[in-house]
C-alpha cells in the first residue's frame, strides 16, 4: 500500500466567538485564506490537488451550501479541483484527513487538501433552527446530550475533582503561553485580512490565568457540578488546513513531508459521556498500527473540556508531559470543524520539531465518538 | 434660525453627559466636549470616557444603549470646530464665571450665526455670565437648566436675559418640550431659580425641625415623605439620594447670592453632623453610606439608620407615629392638626416652606401655577406648594400662622378664605398676583384627561374604565382600577366602545391612562380566588372573553390606538399587541410578565409576539428563529427600559410613534388615530403562520433543560416554559401545515388553565399578590 504524508499544515488565528477579532470575517472567507496559505508555503502544484475535503459541524447558513466547493472558487484554486463538505462534528477534519489517506490508498488521488472550519460567532452551535426528533428525544435523550453535561458525567464517573480540572487548564495556559512567548507557534498562524484590517494573533489564550482565579468561577453547566468557563474550551471562531499526499508524489515533487500516517480509527460510546471518545478510537488505532502506547512520543489529545481530557489520560494511562506540548483547546480555542486538522497537523509538525518516532493525535466527538490518527516520523 | 438639528454640549461630567445621552435619545447627533487631561494619550479621555460610563450607568441615561453611537466626542482644543454646525451648545463646565466666559469666548469664534448658547449653571446669575461679552453673544444666550438625571426628571427651568433674542427662547422652549419632553417652566434671573430655591428651603427646614423635635431620621422621613405627596425616601433618604456633599455647595452659592433679609439665611446652618459625614466619605448612596447605611459585615444585611443627636449608626427602626395613621384617614391636614412629634414637626417643616413659597411670587416667577410645576417636576412632589395650601386650608394655615405671631404673606392674606385654584365654567384657575383668578396656561396642543374631566362628563363609565369624548370623532377608553389593572370591567366597557365607534358620532378609539402606569397587567388575585375554589370553567370563560375582546377590537372596521406611559405589563401588554398602531411614551415599559406569576399570556399576547417574530423580514431564515426569540422574551419575562428597546423586543412595531413629552402623548395619540382614519383604514388581514411543531418544541425544551441544569432555571420554571414551548411551536402541528390565530388562541387557554391548576402556579400567584415579587420556585 502507498504511504500516505501530512505535508503542510496551517491554521488561521483562533480567536474568540462573539468578541475577538473575527467576528465579522465569513466563514468561507477565512477558510479560503487558510486553504490558499497552505497552498502557497507547500509550493503545491494546485493543478494535481484531486480534491478539497473540508469538515464542518454546522453545514448552514455562511457555512452552508457545499461549502468546500465555494472555498475552491474564493482561493482562486483551479476550477478543476472537486470539493466536499464533511460533518462528523468535531471530528470533521480529522475525518477530512482519514478519507483522503483511503483515497490515496486506493489509489483514487495523489494529494488533497484536507481543512476544516467553525465561525462560532456567525453559525451558533447548534445551528439556526434545530429540529430535533421528538420521538427521539424523548426516548432516549442522551442522543442530544449538552457538551457541558456530558463533561459533568465524566467529572462524577471518574471523580475528578474541581480543583485537578483547574490545574489542568492552568497548565494548558501556561503550556500556550510558553509557545506564543517564544514564538513557536508562529510558523503555523496564517494572517487574516479583512476589510477591518489583519488578524495575525490567538485571541483566546489567558496567560494570567491562576488556580485562583478559576476557583472563583461560577459553575458552567451544573449547580451542583464541578465544570465552569474556565475549565472547557471557549467558543471560537478559526480555521485550519493540512496538505495530505502520498510519501511518493511529496518526493516526486520535492515536498516536505511532516509525517506519514500509520494508522487511523474511529469509534463510539455512550453519547451522555462523549469526552470518553478518544479511549477506544485511540486503542483501535494503536492496535492497527501494531504499537503500544508507551511508544508514543508525541500526543495532541483535545481539551474539549479538562475533566474529559483528564477522563482519556487517566483510562488510557497517559503521560502528561508527552500531551500538548504548545498547550491545548482549554487555551487556544475550539472552532469544532477546524480542531481535528488542527490537532493532527500539529502533532505531525511536533513529531517533526521533537524529532521523535511516533504521535497520536485524537479527540472527542458530540454524540459519543471518539477519532484517533497514528502518525509516524519519516 | 429654524429647528435645532444638532447640538453640542460642552463638559463631560453628570449633567453633561446625562445632557448629551438624553438629545441622543431624541435622535439627534450631539458633539461632547471636555478639555484635555493631563498626562493621557487619548486627548478625548474625559469626553470619551463619560459615553462608555453612559452605556453602562443605572438607571439609564440612554433609552437604547445603540445611541451612544450619536454622541461624539471631543476636546475644547482640537474640535472647537465641530460646534459650527451645532444649533444649540450647552454648557456644563464648572460653576466658576471665568471658566464659563472663556469657554463662551472659545465658542463665540467659532459657532454659526443664530445658534443659540446655553448654560445649564444652577448657581450663577444668566447676567453675571453675559458680563463683558459682546451683544451678538447676549442675544443668543439663556439659562436652561436640567435635573439630574436629565432622562427622567420632567423639570427644565428657562431663563432668558434682557438682551435675549426671543425667537431663540422659543426655539429651545419647543425643542425642550417636544423634542426632549420636558416640563419647561420659565424663571426669572434670580438665585437658584424656582425649584432648588424651594426645594432646598425645603430640606434645610425639615432637617433643622426634626433636630430640634428630637425626631429620628426614619420618623422625620416617614411624615416628610408620602403623607404629604413627597417623595417617598423622605427628605433624608433624598439627600442621600442626590449626595449628600451637594448641600453645602448649593447653601453657599444661595448665600453669596440671596438677597439681605431672605428666611434661606435665617434657617440656615452650617452643621457639624453633615460636615464630619462628608469628611468621612459618608455621602449618600453613592459613598459609604449617608443617613441610612447597609451594614453588611459577617456576611448579614443590616439596615442602619444614623442618631442625629450622635452621629452614630443604630438598627433601622421602624416609625411610629400617631399623626401619619391619621394623615391616611384625613390628608396633610389632619398630620398638622396632629397634636404628636410627627404632627408638630409636620407643622414646623410645612408652614416655614410653604409661607417661603408664597412669599416668593412674583419675585421668581410670574404665576403660582409654575412654581407648582416646577416643584412636581422637579422635585417630584406630587402637589406643588400652592396646590398643598389649598389641601390644607389656606385660611386656617394664615390662621395659624398668624396665631404664633408670624408673618403672614401677601399672597396667603390675598387668598383670603378662598383657594389658589378654583374651577369655572370647566377651566382650571389660578389666583393671580395682582388679584383676581385667571387661567393656568396649558402648552399649546397639549391634550390631557385633567382638563378634559373639568369641562364634560364621560360618555360612559363603570367602575373600572370610563369612555371620553376626545374630539374630532375620536373616543378615548380610560382604565381607572388599582393600578390600572384589566378585569372584566375594563373589558365590558371596551366591549362597549367597540360598539360606540359607528363612523358617525365617532371614528377611532384612542386607549390612553393618565396614570404612572398604563397597566400592571390582568388582576391576579381574582383568578386566584377563582382557582383556589376550583372555578375553573370561570376562569376558561374569563380568558376565552379577553381573548374574544382583543380579537374584535384588532379587526374592528376602525382603528384603534393604544397610548401607554410607564409600565404596560401582562395583560397591559397584550390589549396594546391587538392595537393597530400605539403611540407609546418614550419612557413605556413592556413586558409579557406572565411567567413571573406560573401561567403563559393567555389573552393573545403569545399569539401576537410569535406572529411578529415569524412575520419581521429581518429575522434569519427557518422555522426556529422567531419561535426561539418570541419564547426567550416571553419565558424570561423580559420588560423593555424605553419605548425604543419595546421596538427592539418586538413589542412596539417599527411604524409605532414615540413621544417625548408625556403630557403630549394623548394629543399625539388621537393625531395618529385621525390619520389612520384620514389614510382609509382597513382592518388587518388574519395571518397564518408556519410552525415547527414538535421538534421546535424538543429544540426549546432541551435548551431550557440546560438552564435549569446550570441553576438559571427553577423546576416550575421548567413546566412554564415547557407549556409556553407547546404553544409557541404550534402544538401538535407539523412544518408543512399552517396554523391559524384561533388554533394558536386554543393553545394559549389550553395552556394557561394547566398551568393554573399547578399548586406552584397558585404559590406564584399568591407571593406576588403578598409581597410583590416573583417567586422562584
Amino acid at each position: 500500500m502507498k504511504n500516505v504524508v501530512i505535508a503542510g499544515y496551517v491554521r488561521s488565528p483562533f480567536t474568540p466567538a462573539k468578541k475577538g477579532e473575527l467576528v465579522k470575517v465569513r466563514p468561507d472567507d477565512l477558510a479560503a485564506q487558510t486553504v490558499r496559505a497552505l497552498a502557497e508555503r507547500t509550493g503545491v502544484a494546485t493543478e494535481d490537488l484531486e480534491d478539497l475535503m473540508l469538515g464542518c459541524a454546522f453545514p448552514e447558513g455562511e457555512q452552508g451550501f457545499n461549502l468546500a466547493r465555494l472555498i475552491v472558487f474564493l482561493a482562486g484554486l483551479p476550477v478543476s479541483l472537486p470539493g466536499v463538505t464533511i460533518n462528523r462534528f468535531c471530528g470533521s477534519s480529522m475525518q477530512a484527513i482519514h478519507m483522503a489517506a483511503g483515497a490515496i490508498q486506493l489509489g483514487a488521488g495523489e494529494v488533497f487538501v484536507c481543512a476544516g472550519v467553525e465561525s462560532m460567532t456567525r453559525v451558533p452551535m447548534g445551528g439556526f433552527n434545530p429540529l430535533p426528533n421528538p420521538a427521539l428525544y424523548q426516548s432516549y435523550p442522551q442522543a442530544f446530550a449538552a457538551m457541558g453535561e456530558t463533561a459533568e458525567n465524566l467529572a462524577k464517573k471518574y471523580g475528578i475533582s474541581r480543583r485537578r480540572q483547574e490545574e489542568f487548564a492552568v497548565e494548558s495556559q501556561r503550556k500556550t503561553a510558553a509557545a506564543l512567548a517564544a514564538g513557536r507557534l508562529d510558523e503555523e498562524v496564517v494572517p487574516i485580512v479583512w476589510k477591518g484590517g489583519t488578524v495575525a494573533r490567538d485571541g483566546c489564550p489567558r496567560p494570567d490565568t491562576t488556580l485562583e482565579g478559576l476557583a472563583n468561577l461560577k459553575l458552567a453547566f451544573d449547580e451542583q457540578g464541578t465544570v465552569t468557563a474556565g475549565t472547557s474550551s471557549p467558543v471560537t471562531d478559526g480555521a485550519a488546513a493540512t496538505l495530505v499526499c502520498s510519501e511518493e508524489y511529496a518526493e516526486r515533487k520535492g515536498l516536505e513531508p511532516l509525517a506519514r500516517i500509520k494508522s487511523v480509527a474511529v469509534s463510539a460510546c455512550q453519547p451522555e459521556i462523549m469526552g470518553i471518545g478518544p479511549v477506544v478510537s485511540t486503542r483501535k488505532a494503536l492496535e492497527r498500527a501494531g504499537l503500544t502506547l508507551d511508544q508514543i512520543d508525541v500526543v495532541e489529545l483535545n481539551e474539549a473540556f479538562a475533566a474529559q481530557a483528564l477522563a482519556c489520560i487517566d483510562e488510557l494511562g497517559l503521560d502528561p508531559a508527552r500531551i500538548n506540548l504548545d498547550g491545548g483547546a482549554i487555551a487556544l480555542g475550539h472552532p469544532l470543524g477546524a480542531t481535528g486538522a488542527r490537532i493532527t497537523g500539529k502533532a505531525a509538525q511536533l513529531l517533526h520539531r521533537e524529532g521523535k518516532r511516533y504521535a497520536l493525535a485524537t479527540q472527542c466527538i458530540g454524540g459519543g465518538q471518539g477519532i484517533a490518527t497514528i502518525l509516524e516520523a519519516i | 434660525m429654524g429647528a435645532i438639528e444638532r447640538v453640542g454640549v460642552l463638559g463631560a461630567g453628570v449633567m453633561g453627559a446625562g445632557i448629551a445621552a438624553h438629545v441622543a435619545n431624541a435622535g439627534l447627533p450631539v458633539v461632547l466636549l471636555d478639555i484635555v487631561p493631563e498626562g493621557v494619550a487619548d486627548r478625548n479621555a474625559l469626553a470619551a470616557g463619560a459615553i462608555e460610563k453612559l452605556k453602562k450607568a443605572k438607571p439609564a441615561p440612554l433609552m437604547s444603549a445603540s445611541f451612544a453611537r450619536r454622541i461624539t466626542p471631543g476636546n475644547l482644543e482640537d474640535h472647537l470646530g465641530l460646534l459650527a454646525d451645532c444649533d444649540w451648545i450647552v454648557e456644563a463646565v464648572v460653576e466658576r464665571v471665568d471658566v464659563k466666559q472663556k469657554v463662551y469666548r472659545a465658542v463665540e469664534g467659532v459657532r454659526k450665526p443664530g445658534s443659540i448658547v446655553s448654560t445649564n449653571t444652577s448657581t450663577i446669575p444668566l447676567g453675571k455670565l453675559v458680563e463683558g461679552l459682546p451683544a451678538s453673544f447676549a442675544a443668543d444666550f439663556l439659562v436652561t437648566h436640567f435635573f439630574n438625571p436629565p432622562r427622567y426628571m420632567r423639570l427644565l427651568e428657562l431663563v432668558a436675559g434682557p438682551a435675549t433674542r426671543p425667537a431663540a427662547v422659543e426655539t429651545v422652549r419647543a425643542f425642550c418640550d417636544r423634542r426632549l419632553g420636558k416640563s419647561v417652566v420659565e424663571c426669572k434671573d434670580t438665585p437658584g431659580f424656582i425649584a432648588n430655591r424651594i426645594g432646598t428651603f425645603w430640606i434645610e427646614a425639615a432637617t433643622r425641625e426634626a433636630i430640634a423635635l428630637g425626631l429620628t431620621v426614619e420618623e422625620a422621613d416617614a411624615v416628610a415623605g408620602r403623607p404629604l405627596g413627597f417623595p417617598k425616601t423622605g427628605v433624608f433618604g433624598l439627600m442621600d439620594l442626590v449626595g449628600i456633599d451637594l448641600g453645602p455647595h448649593i447653601a453657599a452659592s444661595l448665600l453669596a447670592t440671596l438677597p439681605e433679609g431672605d428666611a434661606y439665611r435665617e434657617i440656615h446652618e452650617d452643621r457639624e453632623l453633615v460636615r464630619r459625614m462628608i469628611a468621612a466619605g459618608l455621602t449618600g448612596r453613592k459613598g459609604k453610606g449617608g443617613f441610612y447605611r447597609l451594614d453588611s459585615t459577617g456576611g448579614k444585611k443590616t439596615k442602619l439608620a444614623i442618631d442625629l443627636a450622635s452621629g452614630e449608626y443604630r438598627p433601622q427602626r421602624e416609625a411610629r407615629l400617631e399623626s401619619v395613621a391619621a394623615a391616611k384617614r384625613g390628608g396633610p391636614r389632619a398630620l398638622l392638626e396632629h397634636p404628636d412629634q410627627g404632627g408638630r414637626f409636620a407643622w414646623g417643616m410645612l408652614s416655614r416652606t410653604l409661607a417661603y413659597a408664597a412669599s416668593l411670587v412674583p419675585a421668581i416667577a410670574d404665576e403660582i401655577a409654575a412654581v407648582d410645576e416646577a416643584m412636581r417636576a422637579g422635585y417630584s412632589w406630587e402637589q406643588g406648594p400652592f396646590e398643598l395650601l389649598d389641601r390644607i386650608g389656606p385660611a386656617w394655615f394664615a390662621g395659624r400662622l398668624a396665631a404664633e405671631g408670624r408673618p403672614v404673606p401677601a399672597l396667603l392674606e390675598a387668598v383670603g378664605e378662598g383657594t389658589f385654584y378654583r374651577v369655572e365654567e370647566g377651566r382650571r384657575l389660578q389666583l393671580a398676583v395682582g388679584g383676581g383668578y385667571r387661567d393656568v396656561p396649558l402648552p399649546d396642543g397639549v391634550l390631557r384627561l385633567a382638563e378634559l374631566r373639568l369641562a364634560q362628563q364621560p360618555v360612559a363609565r363603570n367602575a373600572s374604565a370610563s369612555l371620553w369624548d376626545l374630539g374630532d370623532g375620536v373616543l378615548g377608553l380610560e382604565f381607572h382600577t388599582k393600578m390600572n389593572a384589566l378585569d372584566e370591567g375594563v373589558l365590558r366597557q371596551l366591549t362597549k366602545a367597540l360598539g360606540s365607534v359607528d363612523g358617525e358620532r365617532f371614528r377611532a378609539l384612542v386607549i390612553y391612562n393618565e396614570a404612572t402606569n398604563f397597566s400592571v397587567g390582568a388582576n391576579i388575585g381574582i383568578a386566584l380566588f377563582a382557582a383556589n375554589v376550583g372555578l375553573w370553567p370561570e376562569i376558561e370563560a374569563t380568558i376565552a372573553a379577553g381573548q374574544e375582546t382583543f380579537r374584535a377590537m384588532k379587526y374592528a372596521p376602525f382603528p384603534v390606538v393604544g397610548a401607554p406611559s410607564g409600565m404596560a405589563l401582562g395583560g397591559g401588554c397584550e390589549i396594546l399587541l391587538h392595537c393597530d398602531a400605539v403611540q407609546a411614551h418614550a419612557e413605556t415599559y413592556m413586558g409579557l410578565v406572565e411567567a413571573g406569576v406560573g401561567v403563559v399570556p393567555g389573552w393573545g399576547g403569545c399569539k401576537e409576539l410569535l406572529t411578529r417574530w415569524q412575520t419581521n423580514p429581518k429575522r434569519p431564515g427557518g422555522p426556529m428563529p422567531g419561535v426561539a426569540q418570541a419564547f426567550e422574551t416571553i419565558s424570561t419575562a423580559k420588560v423593555s427600559t424605553s419605548a425604543e428597546e419595546a421596538k427592539e423586543l418586538l413589542f412596539l412595531r417599527p411604524g409605532d410613534g414615540v413621544t417625548m413629552n408625556r403630557d403630549r402623548l394623548l394629543a399625539d395619540a388621537k393625531a395618529r388615530a385621525l390619520e389612520l382614519v384620514a389614510a382609509g383604514y382597513r382592518p388587518p388581514e388574519p395571518v397564518e403562520l408556519a410552525l415547527p411543531g414538535p421538534s421546535g418544541r424538543a429544540a426549546l425544551d432541551m435548551a431550557v433543560a440546560g438552564f435549569r441544569a446550570s441553576g438559571a432555571a427553577t423546576p416550575h420554571d421548567v413546566v412554564v416554559a415547557g407549556a409556553l414551548a407547546r404553544v409557541l411551536t404550534g402544538g401538535d402541528t407539523d412544518p408543512t401545515e399552517s396554523v391559524r390565530e384561533e388554533e394558536l388562541s386554543r393553545l394559549e387557554r389550553e395552556a394557561f388553565l394547566a398551568l393554573v391548576r399547578t399548586p406552584a402556579t397558585l404559590a406564584r400567584i399568591e407571593h406576588m399578590l403578598e409581597t410583590g415579587k416573583p417567586l422562584r420556585n
